[in-house]
């Protein structure tokens, strides 16, 4: 290869690397804050879904281990919270959204994001399933297998899967109510 | 040497010389998202678009790009290409976006698309680049549409999420898991053998 | 999640739980070509695992030093492919010149690697389940060793395949992902393994 050669070469891939990053950064420059902005969407839905009645949701706050926004009713007051929790799945982690009222109820149940089997495991996204743990305490949260209070139906063929919602719900709530003592 | 416009050069890449059947090529996101139609629609989508764009770059920029440095070009063209895709369907198509996960950049060492641009945007003129880019994209499309209506309507009863066998109907479920893919290409694949054409390679 | 389980899980997780070729469906292109031959395979599985293990270090150091500081994430892509790219022609030079015997084992194989969607694809994940360097490090050697392993495991499969009664619409490609299927069923049995 002559020297001729190597330059022009260099000076090619020079020009078309930087025509591409120049233009990616436009890119990323023009999507970006529309990125930003759909993440936020999805989030507030999710929590609108959990928190009908809420008017007002905090920014994200973590404090001792946990992530949670705030809840506001229309009159101003903290109406409740809803958590992100992660629970030890059949097929790897479970990203829980969980909403939670001042008296501890369970206000509402939201799966973010799972890697259980599509057609068995994934069922724990339904709504059916998830309205199951509404306005329930303590051990009445277990699936009806695992405890003779438990009041849940797990999903047919994942009861792993089913047990993994459960227990995260169990454990957020067991961990608020030894914090409020 | 090629006519301006030549036809057939959108016309090979839809069934005779389609990239997937015919070549073997490209098998990973095929696999991988057929699991439902709608992502293997926003594949396929996305397929065309950087197949083509890339395409017509290849095809612009084949006269000042020396031999020797092609190949480094074309993964530059083609990863510029990918990374617009990314984050436009991240900012417009979010779900989609989440479900195709990191199939979507992984289109940046797809064989069809570094191999079209190699075999023929390096060598033919922008419109029938980008004819071609469209046929193969096209092709792509076909199959992996044709994979995932195999796999979701056994698998789940539903065509595009919408139930079509009666709620009676109990799901395959091995269809829409790892297994199902092989099975469904192996013997899409000894159907077409039986179809005539006789040629594999990788 | 991932970054938070020890190594031996992240180990066990890439290697079989998640294989990248029956589960992931990464690297087939290759898989499907070369696994006609054990020999190869071989030859195949030890230059994967050689050149994921460098490659995804090296990568990995790309991202955390040179791309985060300078916030140009969205560079990613090109800059992961072009690192492998010149990693494995760097290294073919390399190791032609200084053993000879090791080029002689699996050279050949090298060039195929750059398009290897399975190598980029370890990139990219040890940078999505954010590992740390030693993290990612075990997550690439549990990478390549599943495709090493099943690679292998396959080839040795075929060869007794060739002399077996086989309807003729079947016979090579075909049967080649049947089996593969078969193998993906069996490695579903690892799914729910240990809990991450």
């Amino acid at each position: 290869m002559s020297k001729k050669e190597i330059i022009t070469g260099i000076i090619v891939l020079l020009i078309i690397s930087m025509t591409s990053g120049c233009l990616l950064s436009w890119v990323y420059g023009a999507t970006k804050p529309r990125i930003d902005e759909q993440k936020k969407i999805e989030a507030a839905r999710i929590n609108r879904e959990i928190f009908p009645e809420g008017a007002k949701f905090s920014d994200t706050i973590t404090e001792n281990g946990m992530t949670y926004v705030e809840v506001y009713s229309a009159d101003g007051g903290l109406a409740g919270r809803v958590f992100d929790v992660t629970s030890a799945g059949y097929g790897g982690p479970v990203a829980v959204k969980i909403g939670i009222d001042g008296e501890l109820r369970i206000k509402g149940v939201r799966i973010l994001s799972h890697t259980e089997t599509p057609g068995l495991g994934s069922k724990i996204s339904d709504i059916g399933f998830l309205d199951q743990f509404k306005d329930k305490f303590g051990n009445t949260l277990c699936l009806k297998k695992d405890s003779a209070e438990g009041t849940v139906d797990a999903i047919t063929g994942a009861t792993i899967s089913s047990r993994a919602v459960a227990d995260g719900i169990k454990k957020l709530q067991e961990k608020l109510s030894r914090a409020e003592k | 040497m090629k006519k301006l416009i030549d036809l057939k050069s959108f016309s090979l890449g839809l069934w005779k010389e389609n990239p997937v059947f015919y070549l073997m090529l490209g098998l990973c996101p095929l696999l991988a998202v057929s699991a439902s139609l709608k992502d293997a629609l926003g594949m396929g989508a996305a397929f065309i678009f950087v197949l083509t764009g890339a395409n017509i770059t290849v095809s612009i920029i084949r006269r000042w790009v020396p031999a020797h440095i092609r190949i480094p070009v074309f993964i530059i063209v083609i990863a510029t290409f990918v990374t617009i895709v990314d984050y436009s369907m991240a900012a417009f198509l979010p779900p989609l976006h989440r479900s195709l996960g990191v199939y979507l950049p992984l289109m940046v060492v797809n064989c069809i698309i570094l191999g079209r641009a190699e075999a023929f945007a390096s060598k033919n003129n922008i419109v029938n680049s980008a004819l071609d880019g469209l046929g193969m994209g096209l092709g792509f499309t076909l199959a992996i549409l044709a994979i995932a209506v195999l796999r979701e309507l056994p698998g789940q009863g539903t065509v595009f999420g919408i139930r079509v066998l009666g709620k009676s109907y109990t799901p395959f479920l091995i269809m829409i898991m790892p297994p199902g893919a092989f099975l469904v290409i192996g013997f899409l694949i000894a159907l077409k053998n039986s179809m005539g054409r006789r040629k594999n390679k990788c | 999640m991932l970054n938070e389980a020890n190594l031996g899980l992240i180990f066990l997780s890439a290697f079989l739980v998640n294989n990248i070729l029956l589960i992931r469906f990464l690297g087939l292109c290759s898989f499907i070509g070369i696994s006609t031959n054990l020999k190869s395979s071989v030859g195949m599985g030890a230059a994967v695992v050689f050149v994921t293990v460098m490659a995804c270090s090296i990568s990995w150091a790309v991202y955390r030093y040179l791309l985060l500081p300078f916030r140009l994430e969205y560079l990613r892509t090109a800059a992961f492919i072009l690192t492998i790219a010149s990693f494995v022609q760097f290294e073919e030079i390399i190791i032609r010149k200084k053993v000879p015997a090791m080029y002689k084992a699996f050279g050949i194989y090298l060039p195929l690697i750059t398009t290897n969607c399975a190598i980029l694809a370890s990139a990219f994940l040890g940078i999505d389940y954010k590992l740390s360097f030693i993290q990612n490090l075990v997550f690439a050697l549990g990478i390549s060793a599943g495709y090493c392993l099943i690679i292998v495991l396959f080839a040795s499969i075929r060869e007794r395949i060739d002399s077996a009664p086989i309807p003729v619409n079947f016979r090579g490609v075909p049967i080649a992902f049947i089996l593969t299927g078969l193998m993906s069923l069996a490695l579903m049995g690892f799914k729910g393994l240990f809990k991450l």
